[in-house]
């Protein structure tokens, strides 16, 4: 389809100029990366002192954080215009937007590319590659096929989420995203296998803002862990949902927008 | 049918009333206190297609407002547009191959680009094939010079420069109907005039031109139809000639004589005309009526009088008219006849 030929083409002009900031990309891929080697410290000193939680061993953990890493790392490389929204909205930058033939959403989320996702991604798959090749569990290709389903379910949630938060800006008219930032926040507590939680807590993650079928239920499904294993095969009707939500808010919000006076 | 067309447009923008600083915004979190501004008032407009409009009106009337409701930017309060028949929200991805914009006061040049690129981008984004596209280019660039900006990236761009790469962005994709809004604010003299040539180019090929302008000297030249707005509300929509010809029927003609004449003897045989003297010796002042007498008449009658040294007419330029009718001086009604 023309709209999904044409993304590639609007997020890649971009990329000559990010290759003039090379340095920029260089401490950022580092800082990326510093951070995942950090995480993995952490875990592997807490599961020197309780080998299981709740019935997670470390290799499985890992390839919680590494599904989270891998969400985020797609969210900032291909659509990390959408944190630019508020922006955008303040300074009347939709006016364009609205009178050319290409969806507004899409032209909002590619006009800045995220490169610190590239070091995001990276990690991201090498741990959930690790995590996996430490796991009990033989490859089938229905295995494979329902790893493959529910990454990708994972990333589209993650997208659907900043989308959806980004977008409550048509909203609250303020002219940075620190709404959908803080939603963010909340969603670093579900790196935890979410078993670990108090009941209010889990709702929030489970059902509010999905965060927990980023990583916790689609891993616990793929690895067959813990006690709610079934709950992640529901992955991709969340995503489905979560993705029909955010367009529809995004939606109601583009019939608000008011441009900007000069 | 009309290509454009809008009734009863009307655009209220609610601004939320906060006190100054932080304790206003505090306060504004817990009672919030708003202020309507009507931008557009019960607009009427229809635009034929082929048809040239300036769109007039002093510094916040209600032009881009206007522009933006006609474009499909802004949702209207109430009232409704067609372009084409169209509706501009429910069909947008078709109204916007056919309409064109250009807000002079914002860019839509990507500023990390240079403009050749940002033109190839639109030109994608709109599926012009390439052919087309170089073809379009090429007549841009007779009357624009784009030849040496096209390397500059957005963000290097000088103003007239900006406008001019910004007039081919709003081109590329050849729209039947075009709004331009300002765009020949803050531009020297030698920019405006190429600008402005381009824009009788654009009418001579039958594009559909609405241009919002607060500069008059854009419009003189450009198009016959001539609507006025002050206060979100029309005050005039009819023919520039026929607005000269009822509001600027003033001449005034002046003269220089070899020798001193006494002003009564000027006056008693011009009755209807006001005559004054200049500022310098021999320098007469002669105002009429171009419907009571014609200035050949005035020049006939004072040469019996007197040897005339030298003779000029001015007549009153399109903007003293306007001016004259947003300081409440001249008062039009709907049809553009004086109350
Ligand atoms: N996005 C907006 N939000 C609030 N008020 C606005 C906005 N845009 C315009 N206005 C107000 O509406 C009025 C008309 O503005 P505008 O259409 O820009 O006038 P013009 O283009 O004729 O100068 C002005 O009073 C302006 O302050
Ligand atoms: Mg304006």
């Amino acid at each position: 389809m023309r709209t999904i030929r044409l993304y590639p083409r609007l997020l890649g002009a971009h990329f000559r100029s990010l290759l003039e900031y090379e340095a920029d990309f260089l401490i950022l891929a580092a800082a990326t990366v510093l951070m995942q080697v950090v995480n993995i410290v952490f875990l592997s000193a807490l599961f020197a002192k309780v080998p299981v939680i709740n019935g997670w061993t470390f290799w499985s953990v890992v390839t919680m954080f590494g599904a989270v890493a891998l969400a985020e790392g797609v969210g900032s490389l291909f659509f990390d215009g959408m944190w630019n929204l508020a922006w955008q909205i303040n300074r009347g930058e939709l006016d364009y937007y609205l009178v050319r033939p290409y969806p507004v959403v899409l032209q909002s989320s590619s006009a800045a590319i995220g490169i610190n996702g590239l070091s995001n991604i990276v990690t991201g798959g090498l741990m959930i590659g690790a995590g996996l090749a430490h796991s009990a569990i033989d490859w089938t290709p229905w295995r494979v096929a329902l790893g493959v389903l529910l990454l990708i379910s994972s990333v589209v949630i993650k997208v659907s989420i900043n989308l959806g938060t980004n977008a409550a800006c048509f909203w609250l008219s303020s002219p940075s995203p620190m709404f959908a930032f803080a939603m963010h926040q909340v969603g670093d507590l579900a790196r935890f296998p979410l078993s670990i939680y108090p009941i209010a807590l889990k709702a929030v993650l489970g059902v509010v803002l999905p965060f927990a079928f980023i990583s916790f239920f689609p891993i616990a499904s793929l690895l067959e862990t813990g006690t709610s294993r079934w709950v992640g095969l529901l992955t991709p009707v969340i995503a489905a949902y979560c993705a029909g939500l955010a367009a529809f808010i995004f939606r109601r919000g583009l019939r608000r927008y008011e441009s900007a006076g000069n | 049918m009309p290509i454009v067309e809008a009734r009863g447009l009307t655009k209220v923008f609610r601004r939320a009333d906060k006190g100054s600083g932080l304790a206003g915004s505090v306060k504004h979190l817990f009672a919030r206190r708003y202020q309507d501004k009507v931008a557009v008032d019960h607009v009427d407009l229809s635009i034929e297609a082929g048809e040239a409009v300036a769109y007039v009106g002093p510094n916040g009337a209600g032009k881009s407002t206007t522009v933006k409701l006609l474009s499909g930017i802004l949702v209207p309060t109430s009232g409704e547009v067609r372009i084409d028949g169209l509706h501009p929200q429910r069909d947008r991805m078709t109204v916007a191959h056919r309409i064109g914009v250009l807000f002079g006061q914002r860019t839509q040049l990507w500023w990390d680009l240079p403009v050749s690129e940002s033109l190839a981008v639109l030109r994608d984004i709109y599926g012009v094939d390439h052919a087309t596209y170089r073809k379009r280019l090429a007549r841009f660039d007779e009357v624009l010079e784009l030849g040496e900006i096209l390397p500059v990236m957005g963000r290097k761009l000088s103003l007239g420069q900006r406008m001019r790469a910004d007039l081919a962005a709003a081109l590329v994709h050849g729209p039947r109907v075009v709004y331009l809004d300002e765009p020949t604010i803050g531009l020297d003299l030698a920019v405006k005039d190429r600008v402005r040539e381009f824009f009788r180019g654009l009418r001579d090929e039958g594009t559909t031109v609405m241009l919002t302008s607060h500069d008059l000297a854009d419009i003189e030249g450009f198009c016959r139809r001539l609507v006025i707005i002050d206060e979100g509300r029309i005050i005039f929509d009819g023919d520039l000639e026929a607005v000269k010809d009822r509001f600027a029927r003033e001449r005034i003609l002046h003269v220089e004589t070899t020798r001193p004449v006494p002003l009564e003897t000027l006056r008693s045989s011009l009755p209807g005309a006001e005559v004054t003297l200049e500022e310098t010796p021999l320098r007469y002042a002669v105002r009429f009526d171009r419907f009571a007498m014609t200035a050949g008449q005035a020049v006939t009658v004072l040469a019996t009088l007197t040897d005339l040294a030298d003779f000029r007419v001015d007549e009153p330029s399109i903007e003293d008219v306007i001016r004259r009718v947003y300081s409440g001086d001249l008062v039009l009604d709907d049809t553009g006849v004086p109350r």
